[in-house]
Formats: C-alpha cells, structure tokens, sequence
C-alpha cells in the first residue's frame, strides 16, 4: 500500500499567511510549493491561509503569484511550522513589466475547471462606457458569460438566467448588482480585492444557485499605511481611505462612491430632466483585528442606495446592504476554520406622488446566514473541506400603503419565511502525480415555515387549497444531494485533461417578466406549487500552456440540463400579488456549447481572445407546441477580445473588441386589426433574433510624473469608437409617415462613440 | 400595480435622455404565417343592433387593409335560451336583424361558422360603474412643452373585482394604445386613473372623447396582454398572442360590456 509506505517516514507540515509586502493584504490564490517536489502544491485560500504537508528534510519553499516577485524560502522540516511570506508587488506602476521567472502552470495542473479569476489591474485597464469601470462589464467579456445586453449588469453563464447566478460579496449575497437600472453594477472597484467567477465543476462549498457562483472579496485595508485615493469621473467620484489600526493589529478600509452627473440635469433646459432626481451611492468598509497568529477577526459591510424620480410624480429607491462577521481560527497548522454570520437585505420602494394617486409600495427580501467552514490539509495526497450552511430568508413581497383620499387601498401580502440548510465535504485527491480527482457532496435542505396561509393551484391558475400554518411549522421540506467531481489528468508539464460533473439546486426564484433590470424584483421561494430548480452539469476540457506557460489555452465544452425551470402566464401581474404562484408555468431547458479562451497574462502586451459557441433552450408544455425553442439568453456566437498594452512608462493602451449574435426574440408574423388598433400576430416564441452586437472600446492611462508625496493618473476612453448601433428593443407600430402602414424601429442606447475621462489620485 | 409599467416607462425616459440613445427604422425580414381568422364580437348594454366582425390577418409589410371573411353562419345565444342570427350587412361585418341592449350578469355565447370550423365564445356581462367625469393635467412624461394628459374619475364598486377598458379619440381621432385598470389595488375607491399616452399630443382646446367599458375578466386580461406588449420600454415581455377567449385558435375576442361616453375640452 502506498499510503503505508507514505507514513513509514516522518511528515510534518508548513503553514502560514501570504500576504503583499506593500500593504499587508492577504493573498487569494497564490502558489505554495516545495521545489524538490513540484507535485505538492498549494493554494493559499480566500484568507491567504496555505497549508503543505511532506516527508522530513531541507526544502525550497517557493511562492508565486501574478504580479508579483516569485520569493524562494529556505525551510528545515523538522517538525511543524509557520511560514508567513509576504511578495512583493512587481507590476509597480513605475516599472514595464518584464517576466523574468517562469510563470507557474496552475491552470494545467489545477483540477478545477470552469473557473476564471480576475486580475484588477486588468479591470482597470479594460475602457468602459463613460470611464465607470465595472467589475461585472468585464466579467462579461469571458467565455461562457454573456452581458445581458446595454443597460443590464445581468449576465447569462453557460446558458442560465441571470438570477441563477450566486453574487457574493465578502460570502454575502447580493440580490441586486445594479444602480441605474443595470447601467452600472453595485460594485465599486477600489473596494475589491479579487473576483472569481465559477461557471461549471462548482465546488462543494458554493451552492444555492443553478449557473455559477461569482464570488467578490473586498480588500481587507493597508496594515503599512495610510492612504487616500479617489477619482472624478462623468459619472461619479470615488474616495477610498485605509491603514492600519490598533497597533497594527488590524487594518480598515472605507471606500465611497456618488454619482456627480445629477447635478448636470438641474441645468438642463428640458423640464423633464430639470424635475427628475436620479442617483446613486455606496459605501464599502471592512476592518480586521489580529488577535495573534492564529486568530483574526473581521468585519465587512456594503451599503448602497439607488435614487430615481421625477417632481410631484413618482419617486422610486432601491438598494443592497450587506455584514458579515468573520473569525478565523487556525487550530493547528493542517486545520483552519472559519466562522462567518451574514446579513443580506435587498428592498425597493415607490412613492407616486400625483395627487389622488399616491401611494407607497415597499418590498424587501432579508437574509441571516450562519456558516462554518473547515479546510483540513490532511497529508500531502489528501485537503479536505467540509462545512455547513445554516441560511434564513424572510420575504415581504409587498406592501402597499395610501392614504384616504388616493386611489389605491393598503394591502399587505403575507410574508414568507424558510431556511436554506446545507452540509458539504470535498476532498482534494492526488492520486498519482499526474492525476488528481475532487470528489465531495453538498447536502441540501429547504424549508418552507409558517405562518401563512398556502395555496396550491390548478393547472389553469384556481385554488385548488388553501391552508393556514401557524408560526414556525412546516409547509414543504426538499431535500436534495448535489454530488461534485472534478478530475485533472495530466498529459506532460504543458498539457492536461480535466472533466467535472456537478449537480446545484436552487430554491429562491426571481420572478421577472422584463429581461431589463427593474428594481421591482419579486423573490419567491420553492413551495408547494414551485420545486426546486436542479441543474446537472457535465464538462470537459483541455487546457494547454505554452512559450513557458506566458500564454494559457483552453477549450472546454459543456452540456447541462435544467429542471423544473419557470415561466409566465399571459398578462402575469408579478408585483404584490399575493397569488403570483398561480401565474407561473413550468418546465425543463437543456444547454451546451464549447469555449475557446486563450490568454496571455504577463509582459507589456497582455490580454485575451474568448469565443463561446453555444446553444440554450427550454421546454414548456403551452409554449411551441412543448418543443425545444431558444431561450432568450441563447447566443450561437460570442467573440470578446481584449488587449492592454504598456506603451511607455506612463501610457498604457487598451481596447476590447466584442461580437455577439442578437437575442433570441419573437417578431411578428402577420398584423390584424382590433379595437381599431393595428395587432400584431405571433407564430412561435423566440423564432427570430435581433440584429447581432458588436463594439469597440479605447482606452487610454496616463500615469501621472513620480511624485514622493502623492500619484495621479488620467483615464481616457471611448466607448463604441464606429458608432455601432446595438439593438436595446425593437419594435414594431404604424408608420406616423405613411397612413396605413407598420414599420420597425430599432432603439439603441450609445450608438455612437462616447468618450471619457477620469482623474484618479492617490497619497 | 397597474401603474408599475408606467413608472418604468418613465424612468427609462428619463434615463434614455440623459444618454440620449437614438431610434431608427429597419428593415427586417419577417416570416408570414397570415389568412388566419380574426373574430371581433361585442355585446354592450346599448339597445342597437349587435355587430360581430371576421376578417384575416395579413403579412407585415403589406398595407393595414384586412380581407374581410364572408358567408359565414353567425349565432349570439343567451343563458335565457334567447337565439340572435346575424346577417351580413357590408362584407365581413354582421349584425343581429333587430336591437337588444345586453344585461348585466347574463352571459352570452358567441358562434361563428366559416370554412367548415366552429368557432365559440362566451362572456358575462359586468354590471356597469359609472364614469364621473374626465379632467386633464400637465403631462408627466411627455418632454414636449404644454402638453396634457387625460385621467377619468369614476367611483369602484367595494366587494367585487371590477375590470375596466378605456378608448380615447382626440379631435374625432383614436389613440393608438390600450387603456386597462382593475381594482385590485383599488377595490371600492374613488378612482382617478390617468390615461397614458405617447401616440397623440394633447393640447389645450383639444376635444377629447374617453369610451368606458366594464369587462369581464378574460377580456380584462386580453387587452392587458395586448397593453403590456405596446409598451415601447426595452426588454418587455416576449410578445406573444394575447389569450383568446375563442376557441380553435382564432385572433380576437368575444366580449360583453357596458359602455359609455364621455366628451370634453381639454383645458
């Protein structure tokens, strides 16, 4: 038994924190390696926590991570012990990045597939539309994630909706990622550390949601120093301030954003403008306090709040908040823990102010979520994790609230409550050197809890029951096993073949009958009427490096199926209805495709090439005759490319280049005439798509001269350089010009170039 | 809320014209799947003769004209046991032979015999709430300098679901949009429901004329579908048929409702 003759010799392990030598943040997802034996890496966690365990004897322990200097520690492993490292950051502003090492081979030799981390220098640089750089505009430029269209912070992963995707900011969820209607996301850049995307082989760890998990960690505040820096831009003005604390026992970090183009509709001539209030701000802040070596506290919170509304007529504000509570403990150097308490609340309101009409309704969806998570690094072949996931939701869909002389009563309708409990274990299996298999177990249980009254609903919408529970019992219980495996094997140094197989479920739904992004979101929760949805993923891959692992190719290629997916009745009114249930339709939807992504992360060129072909359908009993039609996120084609180049010490340029095939849509197929009014007749759903996107952003930085004190850079940009018209809606009415006929119009939102600045500054 | 489509509208106006997008005409090519039969049949509570109307949908890129359907067998039944055979009268349209005024809570069939397929319908007349008055106000939405807006005040009967559709005609001339409005944020209030428009605008000294049907809830749920479909916002909702009260798959609908009018001055 090999395992025998492992453990005839002594073994002992390393442990410790990476950190950047700069200002003292932990390092996600850097490299820990012992020289002698390249087989037995690590990856520091979302804590900079690594853990590596080998034979007796004098090592090279090497840590390497993108952007900064690969450092080489002399060890003697004679027994266990610490090994905090801090890197230094090499992609110094002031400095043309040369690669000098070899770059590792994470991406061949890592079992995970599916994922893709991004750099935020490179989010920095990609040009964005009026110079608001967004976390999730650029996540939208990988294969297999789809921007949901001009206006929309939404995205589709791997054929799934967009609220089948996890957001979690610092392990908290985020409802909804965006301010302005989806024209830019809630995410403030200055306050995040690093972004990860999961879009398939999904670890045990994640659940809740079908299509992927996008996980966005805060930067945790400079221990070194103080700094301030901020910006101005078109849009709005950001400010940032951290250092250490408590003697440097901690650190925080406070980071504010508000938009500033408001003040430009107080001046407009257009009365419409002149009356409307339309704004945005958030606020980002964590701080984190170091007991000792082995435990660390750490408090974080998001607070944002969007602003719309036009004089005496309608005011509307919608916003996220979000705590977690954080404490981690290192038991020992092969086991750290890590205890979290979440708060999440998403809730909108509207105000019509029109006399007689005015009314407010309000609606909020809460969450409290208690988790512990365990990673046991076990020997060198075996890291386990497991954990568990208590989760309360508690809904109020809506409540309307008028005084006596409007229009409208006050209505309440019932709130829901349930909890989303979740169990896990994985364990990271290096079987041989060259194959290494995860295999794990997320267990799921839902429970949906008076008090309340519970309907169920016929197939054409009537009450068949309705039953009232009292406080705290039992309605409806699902309980699901979501098995997740992932296996690499690798075919040399530059080469491997991966495959995974995951199964998620998800019982919270967003209900939406508008692909935009409103604020008016409903949530409902898996019932007697709704199962939960279930999604099973199946995936392979190969991934290849090559020119001494500068460039990364990959081609993975995937196939999911859905169930118990939902769709709308006819004329379905989704807000504050209390049997919005009795609206929905249900049925199954199938996706597969194949994404090809090549990528060079280092040198003064750097950037990436990702094309995604794919295909997305679903299947619903009233719809096309229960035949598979193309789901409106379906997109045949989808091309991004981007591109930084450091010209100079001071300038760097950058440019991204999309394509994409239109939206599945349906268009009419004849025309009638009711009520007088010309009628459109429909033949099939989504039979047509919208003409396709496509578009080209500039950018531009220039880093401002040194300075001992302080630094500053502009930001160039220009957003949609040919003028593209991408479609927004299209729609189809009489011709005002020509009595007695229709015509088609197309809206389209910035179809011509835009250009941007920003001033960014730092001390 | 009925009102919820209307705030978006609004604030996607606004937002649109800060960033100033842009519409334009093109040319897509559409399939046709056209000569299907639409039926059109009321019965209001109006002592006149009763008009159903059968005609075919047509290709988009072809003028509005529809061909009228002739020489089919037309029945208006009540639950009395009351039978009305319709004649044709010009092509495509038929009318009963003499006039009756339906009745509130009688629920009337409808059948249409053409080209060897029965069509049926059925609908129960609501009964009638009275439109008060009509009073205008400057428009809220409209980014045109002096433009009104029409709202209709009426009193909601308490304790049952009402459903109410509006046509409006501005100087003899009929708005192009659907005006629908249910009480089921408003049961039993005095209601003032502005009607929405972008298709005509609306100015002082302009006579406007606002038609008031009670319907009943399927026809409720018909014109909402053909409202929420018009709605010139992004991304609404994937546009289908609006569901049909008629049987075997024919466009249109069968509907008996109380009507009313109103005119005034828009001030």
């Amino acid at each position: 038994m090999p395992v025998l003759s492992l453990y005839a010799q002594k073994h002992y392990s390393i442990s410790g924190t990476l950190k950047d030598a700069a200002t003292g943040e932990t390092l996600i997802g850097a490299t820990v390696r012992i020289k002698e034996l390249p087989q037995y890496g690590a990856a520091s966690n979302s804590y900079g926590f690594y853990s590596l365990t080998a034979t007796e004897g004098d090592y090279q322990v090497e840590c390497t991570y993108i952007g900064y200097q690969t450092t080489i520690t002399q060890v003697s492993l004679h027994k266990d012990q610490t090994l905090n490292i801090s890197l230094q950051p090499k992609n110094d502003l002031k400095e043309v990045v040369i690669y000098s090492n070899k770059p590792n081979n994470d991406q061949v030799s890592s079992p995970q597939m599916g994922v893709e981390k991004l750099n935020m220098a490179q989010i920095n640089s990609v040009p964005v539309v009026l110079g608001e750089k967004d976390i999730l505009k650029t996540v939208t430029l990988l294969p297999g994630v789809k921007a949901a269209g001009e206006g929309n912070t939404g995205f589709y992963v791997r054929g799934g909706t967009s609220d089948q995707n996890l957001i979690l900011l610092d392990e908290a969820t985020v409802y909804n990622a965006s301010h302005l209607l989806g024209f830019f996301s809630t995410f403030n850049s200055d306050a995040i550390k690093d972004v990860t995307i999961f879009k398939g082989g999904m670890p045990a760890e994640y659940g809740g949601r079908l299509s992927s998990v996008l996980d966005i960690k805060m930067n945790d505040g400079n221990s070194k120093d103080y700094t301030v820096q901020g910006g101005i831009g078109l849009i709005s003005s950001r400010l940032k301030v951290e250092g250490p604390i408590f003697d440097d026992k901690g650190s925080f970090m406070i980071s504010t954003r508000r938009t500033n183009f408001d003040a430009f509709l107080k001046t407009s001539s257009d009365s419409t403008l002149k009356g409307s209030t339309l704004y945005f701000y958030d606020l980002n802040a964590k701080a984190n306090y170091h007991f000792d070596d082995k435990n660390v506290i750490y408090l974080s919170g998001y607070f944002g709040k969007d602003v719309l509304g036009l004089k005496n007529t309608f005011g509307t504000n919608w916003g996220n908040t979000t705590g977690t509570i954080r404490f981690n403990h290192i038991f020992s150097s092969k086991l750290f823990s890590n205890t979290a308490l979440i708060y999440s609340n998403y809730s909108y309101a509207i105000e019509d102010l029109a006399i007689d009409n005015n009314f407010t309704a309000t609606s909020k969806i809460e969450d409290v979520n208690f988790k512990e998570d365990f990673q046991y690094s076990m020997n060198e072949k075996h890291t386990i994790k497991f954990g568990l996931n208590i989760l309360h939701h508690n809904i109020l869909p809506g409540e309307i609230s008028a005084p006596q002389n409007s229009s409208f009563n006050d209505l309440a309708v019932e709130k829901r409550e349930g909890f989303e409990d979740a169990a896990y274990v994985s364990d990271e299996w290096k079987a041989t050197n060259k194959f290494t298999l995860v295999y794990g177990l997320r267990i799921s249980d839902f429970m949906l809890l008076g008090p309340g009254t519970f309907k169920t609903y016929d197939a054409a919408g009537d009450v068949l029951t309705a039953v009232p529970y009292g406080a705290g019992s039992l309605v409806k219980n699902y309980f699901n096993l979501e098995p997740r495996l992932s296996a690499s094997f690798l075919l040399d140094d530059e080469n491997s073949i991966k495959a995974s197989y995951n199964r998620n479920t998800q019982n919270i739904h967003l209900l939406t009958n508008s692909t935009g992004s409103t604020p008016a979101d409903v949530y409902v929760m898996s019932s007697n009427n709704i199962k939960p949805e279930i999604a099973d993923q199946l995936s392979t891959g190969w991934f290849k490096n090559f020119s001494d692992n500068i460039y990364e190719f990959s081609a993975e290629v995937y196939y999911k199926l859905l169930q118990n997916q939902i769709d709308y009745k006819d004329g379905a009114q989704l807000v504050a209805n209390p049997d919005v249930e009795s609206l929905l339709t249900y049925g199954s939807g199938r996706a597969y495709g194949v994404e090809l992504f090549l990528k060079k992360k280092y040198g003064r060129f750097n950037g990436w090439v990702g094309y995604t072909l794919s295909r997305t359908e679903d299947k619903f009993a009233a719809i096309n005759e229960d035949k598979y039609f193309p789901a409106t996120q379906d997109r045949t084609h989808d091309l991004s490319v981007v591109g930084i180049y450091k010209l100079t010490k001071r300038w760097t340029l950058s440019s991204t280049f999309i394509y994409s095939s239109g939206n599945a849509v349906s268009f009419p197929t004849g025309k009638y005439n009711i009520g007088g009014l010309t009628t459109f007749s429909y033949s099939e759903r989504n039979g047509y798509r919208e003409p396709a996107n496509n578009r080209l952003d500039i950018g531009a930085t220039l880093e401002g001269k040194e300075h001992k004190k302080y630094h500053s850079s502009w930001t160039f940009g220009i957003y949609n350089v040919y003028g593209h018209w991408d479609p927004y809606a299209i729609t189809f009415q009489d011709n005002k010009n020509v009595p007695n006929t229709t015509e088609t119009q197309l809206t389209s939102i910035f179809p011509r170039p835009i250009p941007s600045v920003t001033w960014n500054f730092k001390f | 809320m009925k009102n919820h489509s209307n705030f978006y509208t609004g604030i996607l106006a606004i937002i649109l014209l800060t960033f100033a997008s842009c519409q334009k005409v093109i040319d897509l090519k559409l399939n046709s799947v056209t000569g299907k039969l639409v039926i059109e049949g009321n019965v209001t509570n109006v002592n006149e003769l009763q008009v159903v109307k059968l005609s075919q949908n047509v290709p988009f890129t072809n003028t509005n004209v529809y061909p009228p359907v002739s020489g089919a067998t037309v029945t208006i039944n009540d639950q009395a046991g009351n039978t009305w055979h319709l004649v044709e009268g010009p092509a495509g349209s038929y009318t009963t032979t003499t006039s009756f005024a339906g009745v509130a809570g009688v629920t009337y069939s409808l059948t249409v015999l053409t080209g060897n397929q029965t069509y049926t319908a059925s609908s129960t007349m609501p009964a009638l709430v009275t439109l008060d008055s009509l009073s205008s106000s400057s428009s809220q939405y409209s980014d045109k300098k002096n433009t009104r807006q029409v709202s209709v005040y009426f009193k909601d009967p308490a304790g049952v679901p009402n459903q109410y559709r509006f046509v409006m005609y501005v100087n003899g001339v009929q708005v192009r949009d659907v005006f629908t409005f249910n009480d089921e944020f408003s049961d039993g209030k005095n209601v003032n429901d502005v009607l929405n428009e972008t298709d005509i605008d609306i100015y002082a000294g302009d006579a406007v004329k606002v038609e008031m049907q009670c319907v009943d809830e399927a026809i409720y749920t018909y014109w909402t579908t053909l409202k929420d479909m018009g709605t010139d916002s992004g991304g609404a909702v994937a546009p289908s048929n609006p569901p049909s009260n008629l049987t075997n798959g024919a466009y249109g609908y069968f509907s008996a409702h109380t009507t009313q009018n109103k005119t005034f001055t828009v001030k």
